[in-house]
Parts: C-alpha cells; structure tokens; sequence
C-alpha cells in the first residue's frame, strides 16, 4: 500500500469523523421555520409545458396556490385529481392563481407526467432547485398559499386530500377569496 | 425478577467481555495456552448468558408485562403472538440485543470449530469479538437498556409499529444481522492475521464459507426489506434508495467484492491488501450503518429515535474498532508486498481488479449520496434531499459494468488470456448479447437501460450456459450417460465453482425482472365511486363495493375492484385503508394478483367521506423474476456451502 493510499485512506476516515460529529448535533427531524407569516420568494422559471418563462412578479396581489411536485413522487399522483378539481372550483375567481413547481424532476418525465394525469393550470420548472431551497420544501407533495400582500400564510407537507382537502378549500382559500370580494 | 434475571446475566456478560480481552492478552504474553482455554470459557459463557437475557426479554413480551419500559412502548395487549416476539427486535434497545446475542452466538461457534484448525490465532479471534461485544453490551447496558422498568406499569402497552406486524419483516432484521455478524468472523479472522504477522493464505480458506454464509442471510435481508416495502408500503416499488436501504446496499456492494476477490489471494497469492481491506471496509461499513441509523444523524422512515449522547457513544466505538483496523493494516502493509506480479492487463486477475475498482466506485456513488445531506445541512444549514435520479444516473452504469464482468471473469483464463481463447470463449456470447439488443429494440423498446441491459445479460447468460452445456456434454458422453446426468457430474465435480455460477444466473434473473417491473411498469391512479371502472393495461378493473372490515387490533375500509380481462373475471381484489387500534395509526394495505410471472398491484390510498375513492393501480411485469432471482441466487450459496470437502480442503 503505497504512502499516498494510506493518506487518502486517512483524511477520507478523519473527514467522515468530523462530519458524523457534527451531524450528531443537527436535529434531523427539524424542519426549517415554516415561512408562515413572512415574505414569499418572488420566482420564476421556465413552464414546464411550453418552456416560456414564467415569472411569479406577474402574480402579485393575487391568491396563489403553490404546489411542489415531481413525476418519481407516488403521493403526488395521489392528489393530482384533487389539485384539478381545486383549480376547477376556484379558477373563475380573478383574484385566485394557482400555479406547480417541479421539483428536482427531468423535463421529459415531468411532461409526460402532465401529460398523463392531466394538466390545467400553469407548471413552473424549478432550475438548480434554488425555489426548493428558497421555500424551505424538504420533499414533495408540499402546498403553500400566498395571499395577496404576498404573505405566506398556509404549508401543507403531504397529499392533499380527504379531510385536508376540505380544510384547504374552506377554511383558508375561500376566507382569503371572500376578503377581497367587492362589498355589494 | 425475570427481566432482572436477564439484565443481570448481561451485566455479567460484559464484566466476562472485558475478561476476554485480558485474557487474550495474557494468552499472547505468556504464550501459555490455558489462557485461551480461558478466553473460550469466557465467551461460551457470554453466549449463555446472553442467550438468559434474550429468554428474559422474550418471556417479559410473552406475559405481557408492560412494567417493562421497552414491552410497554412496542407491544400491546392486543398484540397476536408471533408480533409479540417480532416486537423484541422491533425497537432500538431490543433490537441491539439482538445484533450482540447474534454477535456472541456466531463468536462461540466460530471458536469452537477452527479451535484444533486454527491454534494460533485464537486468542486475537476470542480478543477481537470480546471487544466488539464489549463495545454492544456498554452501549445497552448504559445508553439503551431493554431492561428499564416503568413503575407504575401502564394497564396496556403502545403497540409495535403496524408497519412492522408483518411476516418479511420479522424476518428481516435477524437476517440482516446475521448478515452484518457474520461478516465480523472473517473481519476478525483478519484481524489475527495482521496482528499475529501470519498473513499467508489461512485466514481466507478458513473463512470462506463464513463470508458466504455472511453475504447470503445480508442478501436475503435485504431482499426480504424490499419484498416488505414494495406490498406493505404501497407504492409497489423496492427500492427507494433511503438511507437506511442504503446503509444495508453498501456492506453488501463491499462484501461481495470481498468474496470475489480473495479467490486471487487463494490462487495465485496476490491482492493480498486488497482482500484486508476489503473485509475491513465490509465489517466498518456495517458498523457504520448501524451508527447512521440509530444516531439520529439521518432521517429516514426506517431510523429509530434519535438521540446525540447515544450517537456519540456509538461513534466513538466504531471509531475506535475502524481505527484499530486500518491502522494495523498500514503498519503492516508493506510486509505485503505480493510476489507475484500481474502477467497481462487481459486475465482473470485484472477482471478481479477491474471488479474490486466498479464495486468501490459503486460503493462510493452511494455513500456520497447518502451523506450529501448531512454535507449540505453541516456546512450550510439548509436541507436537501438525494432523490432517485442521481442514483439511477450514477449507479445503473456502473451496475451494468458488473454485470458485463460477470460474464467476461469466469470464461478468461488466469495469467494472460491469448486472443485465440477470447474469440473461443466470448465470440459467441457477444453475437447472442447483440441480437438481444437488437430484439428488443424491434420490439419497441428505447430505454437506454434496457437495451443495455438486454445486451450484458445476453451476454453473461450465454457464456454461462455455453459453458456449462460443453462441460456437460462432455461428461455425459465420457461416461455414456443422458445430459443431465452429465450436467449432474459436472456441476458436483467443481462444485464450488458451478453453485457459484448459478448464484450468478440468479442475478441476471434478478436483473431481468428489475429491468421488466421498472422499465415496462404501467400505473394508473383515478377517482372512483362505486360500479366506477378504469382501464389499465389490458385489464378492465371495477369498483364493486366499499365496506368496513375488522381484524384482530385494526379497523378498515376495504375496496373490492373486479379484475376482468376481456369479459372473464380474473380475481377479485381487496385493497383496505386500514387504522389500528391503538396506534391509531393508518396503514395502507395492497392487493396484489400474480399473473404471467408479474404483478396486477392495486391500492386504495384515500377514500373520502362521500364515498369516493382514490385507487392507484400498477402492472409490474416479470416482477416475480426478482424474487425468484434472489432465491436462485441463495439456493447457489448453500449448494457453495453445503459442498462435499475435496481433499485438499
């Protein structure tokens, strides 16, 4: 064994040792702050379908319904039915946008994905997962909403259906929906 | 007084462990062999001993007695009894008394078979396995106890995780411990070698049915882990590349180069540092694992609670026991300098070489994704996850490499393999991988992996199965015999050589039902509400009914969906939203149909309250072809294993 492997060997074993000790202090269930009551990120990124670019700035002042999905990710097949129907119900309201980010996914897989399970509402490709990161998202399926100050003010990790369904749809889309309706 | 009876005993056993040592120690300095007598006393003992602590903790279980801290948090009374037992391994404490009952029954026999074989070595043997267990038993003893009462005792206990109460993966954690221990045997084997200086072609004769006893109980625990996921998780995948599977993969990956390799120590005396560190980094990487996860420094949905005092603890033992070994290894390195160099970079010692080298870099590709993580969350603080897409694009090449290797080793010869024995041995399987391709790709298919697939395992099938079917002929013909008679003598007259062929055909069958399930995979997933049906594949599937079933400790919804093929119905499937009682916690129950060697897999993942559900249906083809894989490959293991002894053995 020559002098050079057994350095490596060393440094690799020191490496992995200071890092193991380090990590043993991290709280691996911790998720980063929720964001709930601070600024969204302003994104953008090219469309998934069409590949034009896509800017979350045109958006502004709107209810924007975010969700993180990817084509490898089983519980986002799961709701996609739900996310479609959610836009059915809301997307007459002008005040409502919803729009998907596609995480850490490959852009053929993601329009066959689309393509397959349906697709009506706006999907933007997250490039170098820098939106992932900017929204705190550990995995996929997440959902936020934005209201229209820009303020986040729901995260939703997992699948949205059954009761979360519910919940999401009349306990913060239409209360955020009906506050900015025109007093008669 | 029972569960103190065993938490008893293993205080005793560690007091024993320690022993061990010194009297291993003292066996060296005075050279006197009573002292190892000693040592073996010691540790038969420990077994013993163990063996009242894992009755005790059994027992404790069997009567219910939920005064016990780790009864009560992972059994219930509710429980059926063959969960009560599975719930002793099912958490962290209980499960450490496992690897170190399976540590100390696995040392005990080891010693006792080589004692009149191997003389010289026993005392490193007994030292290095006493320290190992030593190391096990402060951890439980001071950190994990299984042994902790809780005064007062709860009326009932939590209950054992529902993902747990199931067959496979009862199994899977003492598999995969044998797996782990059984690596440790020829770990310390090695060990003796570089501490006594001895370090001639021994310890790998002695060992080699150890390590293949080894790689056969880790290969079927991981196995069994992904038959478990891939039916009870509900997503009717295998493999997810979680860092836990990871922390199992990459032992193996190691432990099978491990077993290649020392064939070229045995044959022509070289890799000698090779195969030292080779077993070397199988048994760290396994210690390793067991640090990530129990040390709360991955998460996963397979790592137990975390804990840092816990984790430092573990840390600095398999820091120390790693250490130990590569250092003596580097110190002892240079006295092993092989002899002999390697004649041609076309032979079977460079296939041997290029072989360690791919199953390194896979190993690599693996650890690297698995720690990128804690990479990223150490250095910068924010978290990231490794996904699929980077294993697939960086392991699958290299796994194909392997594949393409286990076709080419057996077939060249050692030295220097002449262009004249290549085109004999390799022309013919070449054309047959080809025309696989090229099959295939007529077929319709365009997968980059599958075609690649097709052609490697196109080729290896060939060269196995031609040359097995000359060496067969030929022995039917000498003796005037059927085929297969001949290909019975033939197979029983190197049977070392052929069981391990067919553990290689096992991993093309493997391979191939891989490539089938992954590649050619249809899934559906739709809304539907009774007499609903949706079409997948060429199977009509309807939604008969919903209803509300019970169990022995659970509640569920169940969906019953009609598969029909054309107008017949094919069977009838019942996939359930399950929650059990005491938990309360829901489980996602699949229903699987075997049809043409794959799968019809349906699950009912949601059903809401207005009575519709959500059904997510998946064709896995040739499905069957990987776990009928795995059981070729074992069944090549034992035949390796369980081989009448030639003389000079």
């Amino acid at each position: 064994m020559t002098r050079t492997t057994q350095i490596t060997i060393l440094i690799v074993l020191l490496g992995l040792l200071s890092l193991f000790y380090q990590g043993l202090w991290g709280d691996p269930r911790h998720i980063p702050p929720i964001l709930i009551g601070t600024k969204a990120p302003i994104f953008e990124g090219p469309d998934v379908e069409s590949g034009e670019p896509l800017s979350s700035k045109k958006y502004q002042g709107k209810v924007i319904l975010v969700n993180f999905w990817a084509s490898w990710c089983q519980e986002c097949k799961v709701e996609h039915n739900n996310l479609l129907k959610l836009y059915d119900e809301f997307k007459d309201h002008p005040e409502f946008i919803m729009l998907g980010i596609n995480y850490q996914d490959e852009m053929p897989k993601a329009r066959a994905y689309l393509k397959q399970y349906g697709s009506s509402f706006p999907h933007v490709r997250d490039v170098k997962g820098a939106l992932a990161i900017d929204f705190g998202v550990y995995g996929v399926p997440e959902t936020f909403v934005i209201d229209q100050k820009g303020v986040i003010r729901h995260k939703w990790i997992g699948p949205i259906v059954g009761d979360v369904y519910t919940n999401l749809t009349n306990k913060i889309l239409t209360p955020l929906l009906n506050k900015s309706a025109p007093t008669i | 007084m029972v569960i103190e009876i065993g938490h008893f005993s293993v205080v005793i056993a560690l007091v024993l462990s320690a022993f061990g040592i010194v009297s291993s120690i003292l066996a060296l300095k005075t050279r006197n062999v009573d002292w190892v007598r000693v040592g073996r006393v010691s540790l038969t003992s420990i077994f013993i001993l163990l063996s009242i602590g894992m009755a005790s903790l059994i027992y404790s279980f069997l009567i219910r007695d939920f005064s016990v801290h780790y009864v009560a948090t992972t059994s219930n009374s509710q429980l059926p009894l063959f969960y009560t037992i599975a719930a002793v391994w099912g958490g962290h404490e209980g499960s450490l008394l496992l690897w170190v009952f399976i540590l100390s029954t696995f040392s005990t026999i080891a010693v006792w078979l080589h004692w009149r074989t191997q003389p010289t070595i026993m005392p490193y043997l007994i030292g290095m396995e006493c320290l190992i267990i030593m190391g096990f038993l402060l951890l439980i003893l001071f950190l994990s106890s299984p042994f902790d009462r809780l005064i007062p005792a709860p009326p009932d206990g939590k209950d054992l995780n529902p993902l747990l109460q199931d067959p496979a993966m009862v199994m899977h954690p003492p598999m995969l411990y044998m797996g782990y221990v059984g690596f440790s045997i020829p770990f310390s084997f090695a060990m003796a070698a570089l501490f006594s200086g001895r370090l001639g072609e021994e310890w790998i004769k002695v060992t080699q049915r150890w390590t293949i006893f080894a790689w056969l109980c880790l290969t079927t625990g991981i196995l069994l882990g992904g038959y478990w996921a891939y039916y009870e998780l509900g997503w009717g995948g295998y493999w997810g590349w979680d860092p836990v599977e990871n922390a199992s993969f990459m032992p193996w990956l190691v432990g099978t180069a491990f077993l290649h390799s020392v064939m070229v120590q045995e044959k022509r005396k070289m890799f000698k540092v090779w195969n030292l560190f080779l077993i070397i980094v199988t048994f760290s990487l396994s210690l390793i694992g067991t640090f990530l996860v129990r040390s709360g420094v991955l998460t996963s949905v397979h790592t137990f609670a975390t804990d840092p005092e816990r984790g430092l603890y573990i840390l600095i033992f398999v820091t120390t026991i790693i250490g130990i070994a590569f250092g003596s290894l580097m110190i002892r390195a240079h006295k092993l300098k092989s002899q002999v160099e390697m004649d041609s970079m076309v032979s079977r010692e460079s296939m041997f070489l290029f072989n360690n080298l791919f199953f390194l870099v896979a190993t690599a590709t693996v650890f690297l994704g698995t720690l990128y993580p804690l990479m990223v969350e150490t250095w910068q603080g924010t978290k990231v996850t490794v996904g699929p897409p980077y294993y697939n694009t960086v392991f699958m090449p290299i796994a194909l490499g392997l594949l393409f290797l286990m076709g080419i080793g057996p077939y060249i010869p050692w030295r220097k393999a002449s262009q004249a024995s290549l085109k004999k041995n390799f022309l013919v399987p070449l054309v047959i991988g080809l025309l696989a391709t090229i099959i295939l790709f007529t077929l319709g298919i365009r997968s980059i992996f599958a075609l690649a697939g097709a052609f490697v395992v196109g080729f290896s099938g060939a060269a196995i199965c031609i040359d097995f079917g000359k060496i067969s002929s030929l022995y039917s013909r000498r003796a005037s015999v059927s085929f297969l008679k001949g290909s019975l003598s033939a197979f029983t007259s190197n049977q070392r050589r052929y069981s391990g062929l067919l553990t290689h055909v096992g991993v093309l069958v493997l391979v191939i039902g891989i490539i089938a399930s992954t590649v050619y995979q249809t899934e559906k997933v739709v809304s539907l509400k009774v007499g609903d049906e949706f079409i997948i594949d060429d199977y009509r599937v309807k939604l008969e009914r919903i209803h509300e079933v019970r169990g022995k400790n659970w509640s569920a919804q169940e969906g019953v969906f009609e598969v029909y093929e054309g107008d017949s119905l094919l069977t009838k499937l019942r996939p359930q939203k399950r929650v059990y009682d005491a938990s309360q916690t829901p489980t996602t129950e699949s229903a699987i149909y075997a049809k043409n060697m794959g799968h019809i897999f349906l699950t009912m993942p949601d059903v809401s309250p207005d009575g519709v559900a959500v059904a997510r249906g998946v064709i896995n083809p040739l499905i069957l072809w990987v776990w009928g894989g795995g059981g070729i490959m074992g069944l090549g293991v034992l035949l390796n294993i369980f081989r009448p002894r030639k003389r000079d053995e």
